[in-house]
């Protein structure tokens, strides 16, 4: 039983990641209908400012952490108007901006391996220990990654749900055409979305980095967090939400009574087992279109 | 022609869709306060004039000009200059509620007590939204989806607004409903319209004066008593003949 809750706290911990890393696809995919693959090597060049601002700088963490989401955004707006803007503004099929996406993905992640090399590296932050509750140890870090987690989650909910701005972005996610007809920005909406997936993949990055290492193609882990948003339903926020908890939690289950060996080949089945199931997720509403 | 300078000025406009030419030599003005119609059948391009003016489609050759000044190429600027469409077809916001789709239409201001007291208006001009006001814009009716188009449109407190195919879809009754407070958007606070309709008679009746659009071609124009009267125009578009 200890080992179980000591399991599942540590899975809402990595699920709170895969959480960020799900709503950053979905937040796309929902109102462009593409899917951002350049998305991971952003976690992946969040997480190198970072390590570089506290490694090379001698930064205080939270300095570095704060350096890195600013360097991140301007990295995800930057990529939406080299690689996806014009595209767009051309109504190019969405296989285009997804080929697009990759290409951006293939640059920024050998770009990071030019510079900083592909060695795993430890995120240079000391270990903050355990606390007990009974007989349960839980690491802080998991506890300090799942609460900023929840809480970025929980900003990006107010602001999507109570401002003006946000309701801009419903809007556009439901029908951009008569968006625009209503005055909205479409190249302002494209603005604000890019700049919440900088932020989303910069604070994942760094708690992953933290959990495991910082290395160039950390952002591979970003396949679980599009298995967690195809479990919960394609293009919904909430439901990339619960398929993320879901996935952390199974994911530590079997990796503590099972083998963590074994670990990813339980995740491919949960999918497997759920689109059996539930062809469009658990939450999903339509599967055609969706990729 | 008056002398007062035209709201709207549209220019020997050319509109391509690849190589297709939707719109050919298109010249057209509206004047402050007036109701002008575009009639025409399927495909003439009465959809494509609109869209172009509300800068969402490019147009490949002649000009537009609102309020003396050449249109702007973004449709949020169009919106912010005063400019609104009604687009066909409705397109509410479904899974959003009747207040947000209205609050939508007033994305460009940021007055927000003045907002509210548009919105008041609305909600006078179409009391039925007021009973919806908490609902899902795509639980309402065809009717109501159509006030609530109009009325989100007004919004933005458009100096022009656009209204593509109002009637389309909706029944008898709904239809001189929308119409009269069409007409009274026009009487009482002095709205300039622009609004294309298939459904000629309906147009011709309303508006101060109307242009026939024939696959991309202004092939008439008058004011609408004349139009209604006009032996072309009852045979190809009111589906009267002889007499």
């Amino acid at each position: 039983m200890d080992l179980f809750l000591q399991q599942v706290v540590s899975g809402i911990s990595i699920g709170a990641i895969y959480s960020l890393l799900a709503v950053g696809y979905a937040l796309v995919y929902s109102v462009y209908n593409f899917t951002n693959w350049a998305f991971d090597a952003f976690m992946a060049f969040g997480a190198f400012m970072a390590f570089y601002a506290i490694s090379s700088f001698f930064l205080p963490f939270w300095v570095a952490a704060i350096i890195s989401i600013l360097l991140a955004i301007g990295m995800a707006v930057s990529t939406e108007k080299l690689a996806y803007r014009s595209l767009r503004l051309r109504k190019a099929p969405r296989l285009f901006m997804m080929i697009s996406a990759m290409g951006a993905n293939l640059a920024i992640v050998n770009l990071l391996n030019l510079f900083f090399g592909g060695q795993f590296r430890r995120f240079p932050v000391e270990n903050i220990g355990t606390f007990s509750m009974g007989q349960v140890s839980v690491g802080r870090m998991d506890v300090l990654a799942g609460i900023i987690s929840f809480g970025v989650l929980g900003l990006l909910w107010v602001f999507l749900y109570r401002t003006k701005p946000g309701l801009g972005i419903r809007a556009s996610s439901i029908d951009i055409l008569t968006a625009s007809l209503m005055g909205i920005n479409n190249d302002a909406v494209a603005f604000i979305i890019f700049a919440v997936t900088g932020v989303l993949s910069s604070v994942a990055g760094i708690f992953y980095g933290i959990k495991y290492a910082v290395y160039p193609t950390m952002g591979i882990v970003t396949i679980k967090a599009m298995i967690a948003s195809i479990v919960g339903g394609l293009g919904s926020l909430p439901a990339a939400v619960v398929g993320s908890m879901l996935l952390g939690i199974l994911e530590t289950l079997v990796a503590g009574y099972i083998s963590s060996t074994y670990r990813d080949l339980f995740s491919f089945l949960f999918l497997v087992i759920i689109l059996l199931f539930f062809p469009n997720g658990l939450m999903g509403k339509s599967s055609d279109e969706k990729l | 022609m008056p002398a007062t300078t035209p709201m709207l000025e549209v220019n020997n406009l050319y509109v391509h869709y690849g190589g297709i030419c939707a719109l050919h030599q298109v010249s057209l003005h509206v004047d402050p306060s007036e109701i002008i119609a575009v009639i025409g059948a399927n495909g003439a391009g009465k959809s494509t004039l609109m869209k172009t003016i509300a800068a969402v489609k490019d147009f490949t050759s002649g000009s537009i000009q609102f309020m003396g000044m050449p249109l702007k190429k973004d449709p949020y600027k169009v919106v912010m200059d005063g400019i609104t469409l009604v687009p066909e077809g409705r397109r509410i916001f479904a899974p959003l509620s009747v207040r947000e789709n209205l609050l939508l239409g007033a994305y460009t201001r940021s007055d927000r007590q003045e907002v509210a007291q548009t919105m008041e208006e609305v909600l006078e001009l179409f009391p039925r939204l007021r009973e919806r006001l908490h609902q899902r814009g795509g639980t309402l009716s065809g009717g109501e989806q159509q006030m609530l188009a109009v009325g989100r449109a007004l919004m933005s407190r458009p100096k022009l607004l656009m209204l593509d195919e109002p009637s389309l879809g909706l029944a008898p009754i709904i239809i001189d409903t929308m119409f009269e407070a069409i007409t009274r958007l026009n009487q009482q606070m002095g709205l300039t319209i622009l609004l294309v309709e298939q459904n000629a008679s309906l147009a011709l009746e309303l508006c101060h004066r109307a242009y026939v659009l024939k696959t991309g071609h202004i092939t008439m124009e008058g004011n609408g008593r004349e139009l209604l009267e006009d032996e072309r125009v009852r045979s190809s578009y009111l589906g009267i003949t002889g007499g």
